[in-house]
């Protein structure tokens, strides 16, 4: 059985190898399985039950090949996939293609979303199964598989000039985030967090970590004022803090689908939005600032439709806000999916950057070289507590 | 007629009906958005007016299926109010595509746009939802123009042409709405996307 | 009992409640009590609540506006009448009676199915196919807008674009919302369509998934139609008889 690793750096063609060698053989007997790397890339798009999702794929009959089953299928039967994390729904991508009737699987990067014990399952899932494999991945080779590396581009589109954004780096005093007591229940759901208290301190980056659904992004919504705690103190340099009363928080959010954050079709009109809502007592950046922002995130306008970029470029220009210092607190949700290795190791430095300058990070990864790069401490949210590891 | 590009958008946009609620409720509108999808269905499919009013009536159909199931069980009686969105979208509102994709953006022509097709779109869906609000709701349909129903009674007038006047009065000031971001959605939709669904069927 | 034969009670039961005055609801609603305590016993309550949820506001609506404000019935202004209040009230009882009873039953039905899985409901239809890819591609992407919904809320919330609660802004800036979410399912949607369907073929394993599944009507199916239709004709016959 073929295994292929697709190596190479950001736009230097990997999608578009992988792709083409996926097509090429969909015409004959075999066909072609694929998982990609943008939001729900790996579902089908046509089920809204997990049982539904696996009896689309599911051969009839069924074929004579290792079951591939990290996600438990009967307890998860009823959820939506859309509603799973992003490793989930590759995992669950990854149990429907091998029960299904297809000879070869393409996966291109979506194996990222995956935490440490997942992906090596996957890796050995796909390492020795009877099946051809095509894998792109930023994070390293499984051995024992064919390499073809594919060359930077001649012409290289959306190239980050990390000088540039490094000498926008100023000293900032980032507020001390103090939660003395969190409580949250949502309704009709389960207690998420009773009596939880953890002290954010600026110039330091904090890794979240917890299973799904332990409360990692209900505590990010809280502290953006999306949601409203329950009898709850939360302290901004001593004062009470309450942005789900009147906003004002002061963080500047990345999300895990770029998609999912703009406030505009085109950048400038995303950049314009943001700055008109930001409240009194916050500098507006002015545009010029902005724009050179974009250009060194490798965007040469702001009238740039932010959906026709490639999505790589796409990940990148979603941290425009936060690296523009705009707040004193940075949230990114997997930041570094989809991203080479030069990406993540520049992004690393500029961030431990950021915070010697003073301002605070909260990030979430399972990318473990990232996370290695950029010292912090971990937050762990688990049994409606937090705790610092 | 239904190539899968057409039925995506379909789709898509009866999705967009549906959610629509859940966003004005999560922002807190006194506002209930039902159709944007509809006629934002139109607007896309706006080069072929045939197929913009079949498609669009379906997506119009399917919504209204699915959010009289799960959400909302009075809204398939306004099924005729839909027929008339759709007629109304891609018969006339779809001439000013060309207006609402502009650049440079021409305000003018798209205020205008907005404010002409709205209220036309108004005007002929509360003619025809006002024998459903009479003879299921009995004139009172939970909104707030069931005040303005209430102060027509008053002065005297039968039910049925209050109920008429109240949402000759109500209609057009939220089908203009609707009509405005279903424009904005649409001018703001890539190109890529707007080419690729209105790609003719292969034979 | 099959999804058709559901279908066709709940449309023969709503038929029946539009078309009967007061006294005619009566059968409707004992059909439908016997509906929900023999289909779907331990959620009667459920359903109940889950109808009175529904109901409540309107019914709050009406009496406000019927009793409080205009204080005679439709019949009462139609004839130049005087107009009493209680004859606006029992005008209210008898439209949010028919309005409770429909929203009962088609809440009973639904409930009747839950536990099947939308491509398990969608197969035992008889409907065409188109219909049924129709249904499960909208169910499919509702949950897709759904989930982001909930994420560009909360970074448009981050942002200060929109605010938690009621606010002047939401009015203004609400419907970036919409085109957030818009706009990130037709990326979702356009590279699916681009990238994934072409390489396996997707939509091909839809058809066979959907198909073979539909079912005849069950004799169950048959009793709780003609159950319907029975009553359907008896709230007529009440009518009839007693105006």
């Amino acid at each position: 059985m073929a295994k292929e690793f697709i190596a190479g750096p950001n736009f230097s063609g990997r999608s578009e190898a992988l792709l083409t060698r996926l097509r090429g053989g969909a015409q004959g007997e075999q066909r072609a399985f694929f998982i990609g790397p943008y939001a729900e890339a790996a579902l089908s798009g046509l089920s809204s039950s997990v049982a539904d999702e696996i009896a689309l794929y599911r051969a009839r009959p069924p074929r004579a090949r290792d079951v591939f089953s990290r996600l438990d299928p009967v307890a998860a039967g009823a959820r939506k996939p859309q509603s799973l994390s992003g490793g989930e729904q590759v995992l669950l991508a990854l149990h429907c293609f091998s029960l299904s009737m297809h000879d070869t699987l393409g996966i291109d990067t979506a194996l990222e979303q995956l935490d440490a014990v997942n992906r090596a399952a996957a890796i050995d899932y796909l390492s020795s199964g009877a099946f051809d494999a095509l894998l792109i991945d930023n994070h390293a080779a499984p051995s024992g598989w064919r390499q073809t590396v594919r060359p930077p581009s001649p012409s290289p589109a959306f190239v980050i000039d990390w000088a540039a954004l490094n000498a926008t780096v100023v000293p900032r005093a980032a507020p001390v985030i103090d939660i003395r007591r969190l409580n949250f229940t949502y309704r009709h759901g389960p207690t998420i967090f009773r009596d939880a208290a953890a002290q954010l301190v600026p110039g330091r980056a904090y890794r979240l970590f917890g299973a799904n659904g332990a409360g990692k992004t209900t505590l990010l919504k809280i502290l953006v004022g999306a949601l409203a705690p329950a009898a709850s103190e939360i302290a901004l340099d001593g004062k009470p803090y309450a942005p789900w009363r009147g906003g004002g928080a002061p963080i500047a959010i990345a999300t895990q689908n770029p998609d999912q954050q703009w406030c505009g079709a085109t950048l400038e009109e995303d950049l314009e939005r943001r700055r008109g809502a930001l409240p009194a007592g916050v500098a507006i950046p002015d545009i010029p600032k902005l724009a050179a922002f974009a250009r060194a995130l490798g965007v040469s306008g702001l009238d740039q439709h932010l959906y026709e970029l490639p999505l790589a470029a796409r990940k990148r220009v979603s941290w425009l806000w936060p690296l523009a210092g705009v707040h004193p607190w940075l949230v990114l949700d997997e930041p570094t999916v989809g991203q080479d290795a030069a990406t993540r190791e520049n992004l690393a430095a500029l961030l431990a950057r950021l915070c010697a300058a003073g301002h605070g990070i909260v990030f979430v990864t399972h990318d473990e070289n990232f996370a290695r790069l950029l010292p912090h401490a971990v937050l762990r949210v688990e049994n409606g507590g937090i705790s610092s590891l | 007629m239904f190539t899968t590009q057409r039925l995506i958008v379909i789709a898509l946009c009866a999705a967009l009906n549906f959610s629509i609620g859940s966003i004005v409720y999560l922002v807190k509108l006194p506002l209930y958005f039902d159709s944007v999808g509809t006629i934002l269905c139109a607007l896309l499919l706006a080069a072929d007016r045939r197929a913009a009013f079949v498609c669009c009536l379906v997506c119009a159909v399917t919504s209204t299926l699915m959010t009289g199931l799960l959400v909302n069980p009075f809204l398939p009686w306004f099924v005729a109010t839909d027929l008339t969105i759709c007629l109304v979208s891609a018969f006339l509102t779809t001439h000013a595509a060309e207006t609402f994709r502009a650049r440079p953006p021409r305000p003018a022509a798209f205020a205008g746009s907005v404010l002409l097709y709205g209220i036309i779109t108004g005007v002929c869906a509360a003619i025809v939802s006002a024998p459903v609000v009479v003879y299921l709701f009995g004139g009172v349909t939970g909104s707030g123009s069931a005040f303005v129903v209430a102060f027509f009674l008053k002065t005297g007038q039968q039910l049925m042409s209050a109920a008429l006047l109240s949402g000759l009065t109500a209609d057009p000031i939220d089908k203009t709405l609707q009509v405005l971001i279903a424009a904005l959605l649409f001018r703001a939709t890539p190109t890529d996307f707007v080419t690729m669904v209105r790609a003719p069927a292969r034979t | 009992m099959t999804p058709n034969g559901a279908v066709l009670f709940a449309a023969v039961a709503i038929l029946g409640a539009m078309v009967s005055g007061g006294r005619g609801l009566a059968a409707g609603y004992a059909v439908a009590a016997l509906f929900a305590l023999t289909q779907i016993a331990p959620r009667t309550g459920a359903c109940l609540r889950r109808a009175a949820i529904v109901m409540a506001p309107l019914a709050a609506f009406m009496l406000i506006i019927w009793v409080g404000v205009v204080g005679k019935s439709p019949q009462e202004i139609a004839s130049n009448a005087e107009g009493t209040r209680s004859a606006a009230l029992f005008y209210v009882a008898t439209v949010a009676a028919r309005l409770f009873l429909i929203v009962f039953v088609l809440q009973a039905v639904l409930l009747r199915f839950d536990h099947d899985t939308p491509f398990a409901f969608v197969r035992a239809l008889r409907v065409p196919a188109g219909a049924k890819r129709m249904m499960i591609l909208t169910l499919s992407l509702i949950e897709t807008l759904r989930n982001a919904v909930d994420r560009a809320y909360t970074a448009l919330v981050a942002a200060g674009i929109v605010t938690r609660g009621l606010s002047l802004k939401n009015l203004r800036t609400g419907w970036i919302l919409v085109q957030t979410v818009w706009l990130t399912a037709i990326t979702t949607v356009t590279a699916r369509m681009r990238d994934k369907w072409p390489v396996e073929d997707t939509l091909a394993l839809l058809d066979p998934a959907l198909d073979g599944g539909e079912r005849r009507l069950s004799p169950p199916d048959w009793l709780w139609l003609g159950l319907a239709v029975a009553a359907l004709a008896l709230g007529q016959y009440l009518v009839w008889a007693h105006g």
